[in-house]
């Protein structure tokens, strides 16, 4: 899959899981982490 | 987050910081969005400051709050993982702790003679139950809290906290007219695709799959989020993964017993109308004759006439929960308990009896199967 951009609504575990994920296998995606609270997942 | 347009393959979101609201295009969007507290419409439910403990955020603030007014009488509403856990909270600061639950029996993911064990556990670690009562309201006094009031009684305190579960966090989905499954969470196939082209969603708000029942399951557990959300970033990022689904899996610790469960339980195994024997043995965490073998009591549910385990449950003392992953593996490889008496499991003295305590219990199931 040729993904550009990624939005992942919800820092927590996963969130956090996913986008890192994402980014690490494809190191040239767009990855944007929306969060409303002030903090990301503490146990990811 | 404050609206999907998924037609235009863009979000809406606010920043808290500025209140300044941009929509944010996407070619693949993660719906991550979780759960949230179940809060009850009750009288004086304005005055309870804290109405679940499920955010870092929310835990931040408790401790902020006891540490300030150092509160004597703490109430804690419902008996699952988070009502337990602050029970213990309360009381190890030296408070005097309630617990109000409308079930018979704390736990009410064990069947009720393993909860049995737990409500007793609480009691002697000294909270005060009162079990099959309703929370009808609250008393405030100037738009602060001064008790609980259940179908029963009036109950004074200084402090009250929630643990009524959590419902998944799915609003903004259902508006985009993504598909819900069971308790509106967001359906998903193996993937972790939702059923509107580019959107996903994994964690809390997402549905799962129960391998043993066979049917579509809603369960906010972290395990699953980090597991959900593994699948869903490895194939985002091009790669290849499937999350085939739970069997009900959790531990947890109150005081000094340690609770465990997977798979389905009585109550569920009614529901579907499966037919069940349960067997349920007393053993010991290491071999007798060392100091410090603790008491361990396993359950272990198995279906009537083919002999397919269904689950189990462990209440015991320290070494006890994790002897559940025995359990747990033995459900997703689908044995009968008859398999799971050979099964090759570790045994020294410091770790356990000659026959592992979970292994006597399947012997025990497999003959009244």
């Amino acid at each position: 899959m040729s993904t550009e951009r990624l939005i992942v609504v919800g820092g927590d575990a996963a969130g956090m899981s996913a986008a890192a994920q994402a980014k690490r296998r494809n190191p040239g995606l767009e990855v944007v982490v929306f969060e409303r609270g002030p903090h990301t997942s503490y146990s990811a | 987050m404050e609206e999907i347009d998924s037609p235009r393959g863009r979000v809406r979101v606010r920043d808290l910081q500025n209140n300044r609201v941009v929509w944010e295009s996407y070619d693949q969007l993660l719906l991550a969005t979780g759960a949230v507290p179940v809060c009850p419409d009750l009288p004086g439910a304005d005055a309870v400051e804290i109405c679940g403990v499920n955010t870092l955020q929310s835990g931040i603030e408790l401790r902020r709050i006891l540490d300030d007014r150092n509160p004597k009488n703490g109430i804690v509403v419902g008996g699952g993982y988070i009502g337990l856990e602050m029970a213990e909270a309360l009381v190890r600061r030296g408070m005097a702790v309630s617990l109000v639950s409308r079930s018979p029996e704390v736990m009410k993911t064990l069947d009720p003679d393993m909860g049995h064990l737990v409500s007793q556990a609480l009691r002697d670690f000294g909270v005060t139950l009162y079990l099959e009562e309703t929370l009808i309201g609250f008393e405030t006094k100037s738009g602060k809290i001064t008790g609980v009031v259940t179908d029963r009684r009036s109950l004074p305190a200084d402090i009250v906290i929630l643990g009524l579960g959590v419902r998944p966090n799915t609003e903004l989905a259902a508006a985009a007219g993504i598909p819900l499954g069971e308790r509106r969470s967001i359906r998903v196939n193996e993937l972790m695709q939702t059923f509107v082209a580019g959107i996903w969603a994994a964690g809390d708000c997402a549905e799962t799959f129960h391998l043993v029942s066979r049917k579509p399951y809603y369960l906010a557990l972290g395990t699953i989020a980090n597991r959900q959300g593994r699948v869903a970033g490895v194939n985002l990022g091009g790669g290849s993964a499937t999350f085939p689904g739970v069997v009900g899996t959790a531990v947890t610790k109150i005081c000094e017993v340690e609770v465990a469960r997977t798979g389905l339980q009585e109550s569920e195994l009614r529901e579907l109308g499966i037919e069940w024997a349960s067997a349920v043995i007393r053993s010991r965490t290491k071999a007798g004759y060392l100091p410090g073998a603790g008491k361990i009591t396993v359950k272990v549910l198995a279906e009537k006439g083919s002999g397919r385990l269904l689950g189990g449950q462990i209440v015991g003392m320290e070494g006890s929960a994790k002897r559940i992953d025995t359990l747990a593996t033995a459900l997703h490889a689908g044995f009968t308990v008859e398999e799971m008496i050979n099964l090759d499991v570790g045994y020294a003295p410091p770790f356990s009896p000659v026959w592992d305590p979970v292994v006597i219990a399947a012997r025990e199931a497999a003959k009244l199967v």
